[in-house]
């Protein structure tokens, strides 16, 4: 959770408060609450989820599995989809009466800027109208008709694919919108889904479950939203227990505790944190493009505040042509103060800061040893760029709009060598260069271990249908079912119409 | 306080040896002024300034000199991990007396701090440890958990102890701490004299040895009763040696194991790279409040901007130590805490940013490339 109120000013007035969470099937009566609180921008929220009994969850998991078989599972994709749709364009309008107040209530829940919170919500939900839910469906399934039915096959035969009848999904994070991404994709494979939200942002997916139970009240059961301290053991057993497949988000470490409890035969879809950085190629710095090349990398690094596994912690810039790679820094600099008046960083906490500090202190003391590093930005300043001369592998900095713009003479030559030294802990590149240059590194940065390539401008905004992390979103949730022409065949013999 | 007397090495011939002179003049005073601590620390920082070659280069990248530099507050603190990257001393290293290395327990790497002499580090460790533990004894029996400066010469605490054994220790005195571990045998004998005796005792030593010396009592059935009078300090945490208690809990196994009671169990909190010590005044409440002597100061900022945070307010422990006479007086700790009237509380090691979102950050990062 975050940290709450400075010492100096503890609340005097109650902070305003909030329901969260959607558990279909307990009695209102049942239902005990815990406090999250939080402080931001000088206001504070106090977000009240519910606090299960394992008992309770077992029930919770169970009404939603009945339900989704009962409903959603007999459902057309597409009407699903259209209930989808419905409850996007609710929570998009901007007549909707809630909507003032969910952006306010996000914007001190995350400590993210109110104004880059407002944005950032619109430009998710964005994501899941009905043009895009069709590329969804289009991206895993050359004919979605299989969700509902058997089809043919190309190769003979029909199949169908089938969603779990229980998908769990463990957010982590505080970037509002995330839960959408696995939620949206386990009501397109019609599964049953229960939600645990991170302490850190309990209320959007809560707010998404609300708003799709009033539009379309026969899925307001398939889907729940709870929470518990990360690490519940109880309540994480029943959890285990009752859903099929789970999809975690977080850290190497909660991806491993949850792995370790999971019995044998039940699937778990990791997404861990990632490291990603941007690539500007000789090409794309001549004195007019440079500028407008940094302005779109700064836009990246300043969305989020840097916190998203597709946000840049490096970039690197070809030397050689009119604009340095240090000159291509002061650039950069220029638009993260333009970004800091229009989008001020999240207030940082005491810990944040101290990271920050030591990576900078890292690097001046780097500096006096004689490395070829400069740093820019000054103590008032709320972004920090280091220019480094001397190429090294990507790592990760100090996050809070701090970067490492690192010089290369080459960008092919320095994937390469890079490349024999894969890791699978890399995600995306944010590129600036030419068609023929894209399509030249792209097979090089895969083999670096990227599974995503954009523009710049554009990481922290990934497509419909990306494949996270290199996966599918909606074929890694299903089990497909294939009927053989052999049954078929054999089943002439024994059908009523047989000679 | 006749036994106390600076001590040391400290030839005329040194540059500081003047303003060494005027350090301990100050520190023998029972207290001072904002503006008599002011002339000194100004006095020091032009003195590391002008001999410490690393700061000096490290105060020009931080563009701060001696003409710019007009308050305490403005001396540029060095953050801890200078000790390891860089030699800040103002003494040639070859000529120093003493090197204290930190134990390189999180980064692998060791930081050093260079002491010309002792002298001072000394005169500051008695003055300090005679007011806020000793209490009304001029010498007590003392038990130490920690191995002996002969094992550990590099060590900071194992000198610390070694001379609170020295010039605060009856002459049967020991350290209990040896290449087997624990002499739980040796500390139960003594302690039971003492109690047979009737003459207070001092047990002293690493926050995680007392957490192993109580499980192993524990195991035995063994509680003591010292006698009044009697006390403990621990220091420095339990640094993934033992398994880490809460402090009201430790204390209070404290005060059933040995049967000192919780107010007589003192806290320091010391730093290899200071040459002055925090102790609190007992821990009957937590958390007890840290405090040090007039020739230390502590400010609490924001680390990124280094600005002072209000009064109360969470920030990074920045501390001003007019004993550290050889190396920097003004260091960045890595430690998070907030300011009380009379001192601070420490709230321990600043926790490395856990990212709010999926992005990566460098701990993870380190662990997945180790695997």
């Amino acid at each position: 959770m975050r940290e709450t109120f400075p010492r100096a000013l503890s609340p005097s007035r109650r902070p305003e408060q909030i329901a969260a969470g959607h558990v279909p099937g307990l009695a209102q009566q049942a239902l005990r609450t815990h406090a999250l609180t939080f402080a931001a921008h000088g206001q504070q929220v106090q977000i009240n989820v519910p606090a299960l009994s394992p008992e309770q969850l077992a029930d919770v998991a169970n009404t939603v599995r009945k339900a989704a078989q009962e409903t959603i599972a007999c459902m057309p994709v597409m009407d699903v989809l259209a209930a989808i749709d419905r409850t996007i364009a609710h929570m998009l309008d901007c007549n909707n009466p809630e909507r003032p107040a969910i952006e306010r209530q996000l914007s001190i829940i995350s400590g993210y800027d109110p104004e880059m919170v407002r944005l950032g919500i619109s430009s998710c939900l964005k994501t899941f109208r009905r043009p895009q839910l069709l590329r969804f469906l289009a991206e895993d399934f050359a004919d979605p008709g299989v969700l509902d039915d058997f089809r043919p096959g190309p190769s003979g035969g029909w199949r169908r694919a089938f969603g779990p009848g229980l998908l769990a999904h463990i957010w982590a994070g505080n970037v509002p919108g995330l839960p959408l991404w696995s939620l949206v994709a386990g009501l397109l494979v019609k599964a049953g889904n229960i939600g645990k939200v991170s302490s850190q942002e309990p209320l959007f997916a809560s707010w998404f479950a609300r708003t799709l139970a009033s539009i379309e009240p026969r899925l307001g059961d398939c889907l729940a939203i709870v929470w518990w301290p990360g690490g519940e053991q109880a309540l994480e057993q029943v959890l285990c227990r009752h859903a099929d497949v789970f999809k975690v988000y977080g850290g190497d470490a909660a991806i491993a505790a949850w792995q370790r409890q999971l019995p044998a035969g039940k699937r778990l879809l990791a997404h861990g944190n990632r490291l990603s950085i941007g690539l500007v190629s000789a090409s794309a710095l001549d004195t007019r493009q440079a500028r407008l090349v940094a302005r779109e990398l700064a836009a990246d690094i300043v969305r989020w505040d840097q916190q998203g596994c597709y946000s840049p912690q490096v970039v690197y810039v070809e030397r050689g042509a009119q604009v340095s790679p240090r000159d291509f820094a002061a650039e950069l600099a220029g638009e993260l103060t333009g970004f800091q008046h229009s989008f001020a960083r999240r207030a940082l906490s005491t810990d944040e800061s101290a990271t920050l500090a030591q990576w900078q202190h890292g690097l001046e003391l780097s500096q006096l040893r004689g490395a070829d590093t400069i740093l820019l930005g000054q103590a008032t300043d709320e972004w920090r760029i280091a220019c480094l001369e001397q190429a090294q592998a990507p790592s990760p900095g100090a996050l809070n709009r701090s970067i490492s713009v690192i010089a290369v003479d080459d960008l092919e030559a320095f994937l390469d060598t890079y490349a024999t030294k894969q890791a699978g802990h890399l995600q995306t590149a944010g590129l600036a260069a030419s068609p023929e240059e894209l399509f030249h590194l792209a097979p090089i940065l895969a083999r670096c271990g990227f599974t995503r390539i954009c523009a710049l401008g554009s990481m922290s905004t990934p497509v419909p249908g990306w494949h996270h992390d290199g996966r599918f979103s909606l074929l890694d949730l299903v089990r497909m079912v294939d009927i053989e022409s052999s049954a078929v065949q054999a089943g002439e013999a024994f059908a009523g119409y047989r000679d | 306080m006749t036994d106390v007397n600076a001590t040391g090495n400290h030839s005329g011939t040194r540059p500081a040896s003047g303003l060494q002179a005027d350090l301990l003049a100050f520190m023998a005073q029972p207290d001072s002024s904002e503006e008599a601590f002011n002339h000194l620390a100004l006095r020091l920082f032009a003195y590391q300034f002008q001999h410490n070659h690393a700061y000096h280069q490290y105060c020009r990248q931080q563009r701060k000199t001696v003409r710019t530099v007009r308050r305490w507050q403005d001396i540029p603190a060095v953050p801890v991990d200078a000790f390891k990257l860089l030699t800040l001393s103002s003494t040639p290293v070859d000529e120093c007396a003493r090197v204290f290395t930190t134990s390189g327990t999180t980064s692998g790497s060791k930081g050093s701090h260079y002491h010309a002499d002792l002298g001072i580090y000394d005169y500051s460790m008695q003055l300090n440890f005679q007011q806020r533990f000793m209490g009304e004894h001029r010498r007590i029996r003392m038990g130490i958990l920690f191995p002996d400066e002969s094992a550990m010469p590099n060590s900071s605490l194992a000198h610390y102890l070694a001379l609170a054994a020295r010039k605060f220790g009856t002459g049967d005195s020991a350290c209990f701490i040896g290449q087997d571990g624990i002499d739980v045998a040796g500390l139960c004998q003594a302690m039971q004299q003492a109690q047979q005796d009737g003459r207070p005792y001092a047990l002293l030593g690493a926050s995680y040895s007392f957490v192993h010396l109580m499980d192993a009592l524990d195991e035995q059935g063994l509680r003591f009763r010292l006698p009044a009078g009697s006390r403990l300090l621990d220091t420095g945490g339990f640094k993934g040696q033992s398994r880490a208690l809460e402090p009201a809990e430790f204390y209070r196994r404290l005060e059933t194991c040995f049967g000192v009671p919780v107010s007589h169990c003192i806290n320091m909190y010391g730093m290899t790279e200071l040459s002055t010590q925090f102790y609190d005044g007992g821990n009957e409440q937590q958390p007890a409040i840290k405090s040090g002597p007039h020739w230390i100061r502590t400010r609490l900022i924001d680390p990124a901007s280094g600005v002072e945070v209000p009064h109360g307010e969470r920030g990074i422990l920045v501390h001003c130590d007019l004993a550290n006479l050889n190396s920097v007086s003004t260091i960045m700790t890595e430690d998070a805490g907030f300011a009380v009237d009379n001192g601070f509380i420490l709230e321990g090691r600043a926790q490395g940013a856990h990212a709010k979102g999926c992005s990566m950050v460098m701990d993870a990062f380190l662990q997945a490339v180790e695997q």
